[in-house]
């Protein structure tokens, strides 16, 4: 499960920003917020594809957050508690929107791909002509999981990106660890067969 | 298409969630098949570039419209909260002045005052098993009490009268009453505690006058 950022000496801790906002400190979970808001907010976008969106359900991540924050016991890191409730709340959205990423390709859904602003790909020093191929890439590798059904783009980004064991996925989404490791087998030769022209030559 | 086991075990590996002995045999697999051997290498080199194109960490367009919309949302819920907690305040408060106001809340302040006179002024022992009313009193100048007991129905009756009209529809609720059944043919309502027993019945007699009928036998 994904865990909180390392501490930098002299920053508060995770533990007494929570107690400060369970207590009512607005500006404690102001720093939370600001301390997480871009690996929700790469959570949501991965899972959704869209900029708008993402942004608003990240958002609704938090907020949802500050609801619960009462309960929160801290029998758990509050990055992978609030992980779990923006897995939540972006999944319900995926859900309820009924994306079929299986059949016809939804050009809104990619239009907004790169927020502006965002580091969408690594930074590199390489040369330019390489440079173009990586963020050519990179576009293809997103639009090829913004083809995914919301079930198989799931996992892939709570294994690639997330880096999270198949127990943990298991548990999150919830589902077996048979379906866990199907669905990811499946999502990525749809990767691949979607990416092959790439494949034969970049990879 | 291979088995599924044979795929989780290529995915597997290719995550880090084999253990060092099958890590051993399945590498010695892949030795021996050049075809598991290039599928595993190209699924390899998928994973390795989604890792490295859909970064673990984005920079929030607008982040700081981003945490004081957050901190809006979070003020306007404490607002309505308070709010809320303030119209429920109201609201129990516009109830009881309601309830107060109604023509009802006379009667049964009345009733009530009576059988708790009624009540208190019961001897402590009773051979007979019946009560003896001593006196009465009602709060209302224009309520007269009266009672009498009713060898029939082994009860003492309370009669109160100059009350307004109770209807015949009107739900009645006490500290022991558990439920009521009102029999509008007969204009009775009766009310039971929490076994079914009955524990007041209000009704009318043949001149109009409210009845109350309770069963004084109990404890």
């Amino acid at each position: 499960m994904p865990s909180s950022a390392a501490t930098d000496p002299g920053e508060v801790s995770d533990i007494d920003l929570v107690k400060h906002s369970q207590a009512g400190d607005t500006r404690a979970f102001d720093t939370l917020v600001t301390k997480y808001r871009g690996r929700i907010y790469a959570m949501t976008y991965h899972l959704i594809q869209n900029e708008t969106e993402a942004w608003d359900l990240a958002q609704e991540a938090f907020i949802k957050a500050w609801r619960a924050l009462p309960n929160f016991k801290q029998d758990a890191a509050f990055y992978t508690w609030l992980y779990r409730i923006a897995h939540n709340v972006t999944y319900d959205w995926l859900r309820k929107k009924k994306i079929q990423a299986d059949g016809e390709f939804d050009d809104e859904r990619t239009e907004h791909r790169v927020a502006a602003g965002a580091e969408a790909t690594p930074k590199s020093d390489a040369a330019p002509d390489t440079a173009m191929r990586n963020a050519e890439l990179g576009q293809r590798i997103q639009e090829a999981i913004a083809r995914l059904s919301p079930e198989h783009r799931q996992v892939i980004v709570l294994r690639e990106v997330e880096g999270l064991a198949y127990e943990e996925i298991s548990a999150l989404i919830p589902c077996s660890l048979g379906t866990v490791m199907s669905r990811l087998f499946y999502a990525r030769k749809k990767l691949q067969e979607q990416l092959k022209d790439v494949y034969e030559t970049t990879l | 298409m291979k088995p599924p086991s044979e795929d989780h075990e290529l995915i597997r590996w290719l995550d880090g969630e084999m253990t060092d002995s099958e890590i051993a045999a399945f590498e010695a697999r892949l030795k021996d098949d050049p075809l598991l051997s290039k599928e595993a290498d190209e699924l390899r080199a998928l994973s390795s570039a989604i890792r490295e194109h859909l970064p673990a960490e984005m920079q929030v367009p607008h982040s700081d419209f981003f945490n004081s919309q957050i901190q809006v949302r979070i003020a306007q819920m404490d607002l309505d909260k308070s709010r809320r907690k303030e119209s429920g305040n109201q609201s129990l408060a516009v109830t009881l002045l309601t309830w107060l106001r109604h023509p009802w809340s006379a009667t049964a302040g009345a009733v009530a005052l009576a059988i708790l006179g009624f009540v208190l002024m019961r001897p402590e022992t009773q051979s007979s098993g019946h009560s003896l009313i001593l006196s009465s009193y009602t709060p209302g100048l224009g309520v007269e009490a009266s009672t009498y007991h009713h060898i029939e129905a082994d009860a003492t009756v309370l009669i109160l009268d100059g009350l307004e009209d109770v209807p015949a529809d009107h739900k009645i609720s006490g500290l022991s009453v558990h439920s009521s059944d009102n029999q509008s043919q007969f204009a009775t309502t009766t009310l039971f505690d929490a076994t079914g027993s009955p524990l007041l019945v209000v009704s009318r007699d043949a001149f109009g006058h409210p009845l109350f009928l309770t069963n004084t036998t109990r404890g």
